[in-house]
């Protein structure tokens, strides 16, 4: 495994630069990938591919998430039987949609269906194709693809059904399925290859013409060619997906769609609620990022957020709207503010019951400071006891984990922190007390103590780990790998670049584009 | 659909696929397989004697058991239930259980280990966010690669509650659950399912054409992979030729067997009862087509995952999801108790629901050999000693039926999965690595 063993539990980060921050230094090249599409991804390609109103297959192989990113798991699962087979049924639900669609054949096949021929078939692999395998097709393959609609045709005596044949197999090919991000013998991934990275970063879906014609201008080797298309793709809608999706994928949102909670012991667990919950993550993230292009680590104390009716019956607050979301500020009330105040956070990591100091720990200290915490040793008892008269609260219950020395080395950790989110039941929902006694929220983050959830938020944004993990996280998302120890350097300096711009993700975004170590890629060996 | 009567699918029944070997018959001979040479489709299933396939199985439930109430009375013929296996009433004769063997891994990840430990033998690759995969294929891949070369489908999988699986053909290379019902029957019992009376279709060479194409693009893209991106690639090609075989198989006439019908249609959706998803319900609508499946021939090996590792699936009447309550109920734990009791009851249905169909003199049960398996055995702790195991059926008379057989010694469960794997008939040299490693079967299963 490639995993960035640099810290063990509870060791500080090291994240000393000794360089100008002007100069990218040398890294480490990682080893290449070759990357299914994931489903959300297969969905939004297919779409730009074949038209918005695109019915899409229900069922494709699902995404796996190794190392905490579903991205990285796409880099190392493999498809299984029954995957091929779907695939295959979603190939023929999609192209015969196409075929079906008057104003997509006038736009991509070059000629009348009626009079179709081998000529006309190879055309349109040669032109459509570029976008479907996002880069040229070879010469044996548009023929071999002309060569399926040519038999398939003259056996059913219908062109049209002989090109829903040869489309689907582009939809089966290896290559519009994987993304390969191997370079061509050099050190560098191909500028093909560079527009797909940066396509699917930043917009979540398959490149556009401009971008395509960018790489085969060669324009995407240079960091300045990358950032002036990374640049353009910013302005576009669609990286608000993609922005959306990369952070679905960092934070697990996409696990609020199975949000199991029980409704008899939280009036406010509805089918919903997890969707909603997420919604409004994103679009806090949205805003800063996007909107407001502003101080991105504000997400850990803002008070500007998007409610729906749903959440703000949870919140307590004025419902901002009638029907769906819109923008509110919650109230300067000392308890609830920032990504550790909405419910996506406090309801995913916690359990159907009740809520886990242990969960929202690891949480914080994996996916906000990216610092390592190993499993439980597999052989403990690992047993919370009952609340009762002498331990009311969750801080009593976990003593044990404080007092064992085999629990405590991560356990103070993760509990520490978590136990200052107590005040937030298994759903998000304030509580001063716990079976009538006053929660104590308070603890410390790496020795810097905390009183309450207002106050954590501030703790981990000042973190020194903060920043660097969401400059990881991107890396991690973009490349699909998780970084070597020998792309330390490279890490260091882009946690550099994004304090120098005042921590604006976007920027951030487009520096980690346009550097040498987005480029960069090692042999096979 | 309009095939569902009987009548109809004799009419269509003119010549049956003919299935290679006997009972007793020869094997071949592989050893625990890397992937490359797990799936070699010249091997042939065997049969047994009476001409019906020999299949397998494996039922999954999460989380273990309350080992105090798990061992039954008495070893041997004749043994007399325990509590928690109390739901299996009736069909003590043709089950087995298998009490005190132990997962020889280190119990470093809590259910993970064990449960790559007990279904790959091997100690499971983790990382530092809680995923894991096995180190090797599982043992129903190991045994869909000697006897799944014959049927449309290798192998199937199923969960009532994930989309997740305990089968895999490598590391890294998970079989998916279908965990949608009606799904599962669109699957096997819609279009394809010329066994019950349909044509093939004639685009069928049309699709193979274009699953040739596939794998031409696949076989030239190879070279220029890595090691490990090429086994991915070997993987997925493997599926894509699966596909391109079946294709080819539904061209020719459907294999015969008189018991084969097609299974009533399954409820569309299975909505949430109180706040809770109809686990039960879900999961016995799989097994009623489970064995319509095998029935109908149609695979020869399944793996059912009732419910996962780790899981922590809520049942009615509990005050908290599973996988909490194995580890927060206080005392005898008698929430647990129930929860493993629910959870064999569910494999009680399947064996059940196996053993109504007849063939021959015999039943499909008989014609099965259907392991039952949890990843730990007492939850709490995460226990690796006292792992639950389960078997139904004979394997064609290769292993005792009906027999409870204890180890006093902490035996190696790998024996057992070894003795199993040979009986159904691969000839494989041992089984597992490290502590799991042995080439010796569990000898006082085998016959």
């Amino acid at each position: 495994m490639l995993g960035l063993a640099l810290f063990s539990c509870g060791a500080p980060a090291d994240t000393d630069t000794t360089f100008a921050v002007g100069v990218e230094p040398v890294s480490e090249s990682p080893a290449p990938a070759w990357r299914r599409l994931r489903a959300v991804e297969y969905n939004h390609a297919t779409r730009d591919l074949f038209g918005e109103g695109l019915v899409l297959p229900t069922s494709i192989e699902p995404d796996v998430s190794l190392n905490g990113l579903q991205v990285v798991g796409s880099s190392l699962t493999s498809v299984s039987a029954w995957g091929s087979e779907r695939y295959e049924d979603a190939a023929y639900l999609i192209a015969e949609q196409a075929l079906a669609n008057p104003d997509w054949v006038s736009a991509h096949v070059p000629c009348d269906l009626d009079v179709g021929d081998a000529v006309c078939a190879f055309e349109f692999f040669d032109s459509f194709g570029r976008r479907v395998y996002r880069r040229p097709l070879t010469l044996a393959e548009a023929e071999r693809l002309t060569g399926v609609v040519v038999s398939v045709s003259l056996e059913s005596g219908d062109f049209a059904t002989g090109l829903t044949y040869g489309l689907s197999g582009m939809l089966q090919s290896p290559h519009f399925l994987y993304r390969t991000e191997y370079g061509d013998g050099g050190d560098q991934l191909t500028d093909f290859e560079l527009a797909s990275r940066m396509s699917f970063l930043l917009w979540h879906t398959i490149p556009d013409d401009a971008l395509l014609d960018a790489a085969a201008a060669g324009e995407l080797s240079s960091p300045s060619g990358r950032r002036a298309q990374a640049q353009r793709m910013l302005a576009d809608s669609r990286w608000n997906d993609g922005l959306r999706a990369m952070f679905s994928d960092v934070f697990a949102l996409y696990e609020l769609d199975h949000l199991d909670k029980d409704p008899a012991l939280f009036a406010n667990a509805n089918s919903s609620l997890g969707p909603s919950a997420r919604e409004e993550t994103l679009a806090v993230i949205e805003d800063l990022v996007i909107t407001q292009n502003t101080d991105f680590t504000q997400l850990m104390t803002t008070r500007s957020t998007f409610l729906d009716r749903n959440l703000a019956s949870l919140y307590e607050v004025p419902a901002p709207a009638f029907d769906g979301f819109a923008a509110t500020e919650l109230p300067n009330d000392g308890r609830r503010r920032g990504l550790l105040g909405q419910a996506s956070v406090l309801a995913l990591h916690a359990h159907a019951v009740r809520s886990s100091a242990t969960l929202r720990g690891v949480f914080v200290w994996r996916s906000l400071l990216c610092l390592t915490i190993s499993p439980p040793p597999g052989d403990v008892d690992t047993s919370i006891p009952e609340a009762d008269a002498s331990s009311p609260t969750l801080r009593e219950r976990l003593q044990t984990h404080q007092e064992d020395p085999a629990c405590a080395s991560c356990h103070v950790i993760m509990d520490g922190v978590g136990l200052g989110l107590e005040n937030f039941d298994g759903v998000g929902k304030w509580r001063e007390t716990e079976n009538g006694a006053v929660i104590d929220p308070s603890g410390q983050v790496e020795g810097t103590e905390f009183t309450d959830a207002w106050n954590l938020g501030e703790i981990i944004r000042n973190n020194d780990n903060f920043a660097p993990c969401m400059v990881q996280h991107v890396a991690h998302y973009g490349k699909g790998q998780v970084l070597t120890v020998g792309e330390k350097p490279w890490k260091d300096w882009l946690t550099a670049k994004f304090e120098e711009s005042g921590y604006r993700f976007e920027e951030m975004v487009l520096v980690t584009v346009a550097s040498d170590g987005f480029a960069r890629v090692g042999g096979t060996q | 659909m309009s095939r569902n009567s009987r009548s109809t699918l004799l009419a269509h029944f003119s010549r049956r696929r003919l299935l290679q070997g006997i009972c007793a018959g020869a094997s071949v001979g592989v050893g625990l397989p890397l992937f490359e040479s797990l799936f070699d489709p010249s091997k042939q299933a065997r049969a047994n004697a009476l001409g019906f396939p020999e299949r397998f199985g494996v039922f999954f439930w999460g989380n273990g058991n309350r080992p105090d109430q798990w061992t039954p009375i008495g070893e041997g013929v004749g043994y007399a239930l325990s509590a928690s296996l109390a739901p299996l009433a009736g069909l003590e004769s043709k089950l087995s259980v298998l009490t005190g063997l132990r997962v020889n891994v280190p119990n470093s990840i809590p259910h993970w280990s064990s449960a790559g430990g007990l279904m790959a033998g091997s100690v499971s690759l983790g990382d530092d966010n809680d995923t894991w995969t096995p180190a090797g294929p599982t043992i129903d891949q190991i045994i869909a690669a000697e006897i799944g070369n014959d049927t449309l489908y290798r192998s199937i999988e199923t969960s009532a509650s994930t989309t997740g699986s305990m089968s895999y053909t490598g590391p890294y290379a998970n079989n998916p659950s279908e965990n949608d019902p009606f799904a599962f029957f669109e699957r096997i019992f819609g279009v394809n399912f010329t066994a019950g009376g349909g044509e093939p279709s004639p685009t069928l060479g049309w699709r193979r054409s274009v699953l040739d194409s596939v794998m031409a693009d696949m076989n030239e893209l190879k070279p220029a992979l890595s090691a490990a991106d090429q086994i991915r690639l070997d993987q997925h090609l493997s599926g894509v030729r699966d596909l391109e075989v079946r294709l080819g198989r539904l061209l020719e006439d459907p294999p015969q067997l008189d018991a084969c019908l097609l299974p009533s249609t399954p409820a569309a959706t299975f909505p949430e009862v109180d706040g809770l998803k109809p686990l039960s319900e879900i999961s016995r609508a799989f097994c009623d087509m489970i064995a319509m499946t095998l029935a109908c021939d149609q695979t020869r090996v399944f793996s059912h995952m009732f419910t996962g590792p780790l899981n922590n699936e809520r049942f009615a009447g509990m005050a908290d999801g599973h996988h909490n309550l194995t580890h927060d109920e206080t005392g005898e734990q008698s929430q647990v108790q129930e929860i493993t009791r629910l959870c064999i009851d569910e494999y009680a249905y399947l064996l059940r629901a196996l053993d109504a169909i007849p063939e021959g003199d015999e039943t499909l049960l008989d014609h099965c050999l259907v392991m039952g398996a949890s990843e730990v055995s007492e939850g709490r702790t995460h226990s690796l000693e006292e792992i639950p195991l389960l078997y139904a059926g004979s394997a064609c008379g290769r292993l005792k039926q009906g027999v409870h057989v204890r180890s006093f010694s902490q035996d190696n469960a790998g024996k057992a999965m070894l003795s199993m794997v040979r009986a159904m008939g691969v000839a494989a040299a041992d089984w597992g690595a490290d502590d799991v490693y042995t080439t010796d079967g569990l000898s006082e299963i085998e016959v």
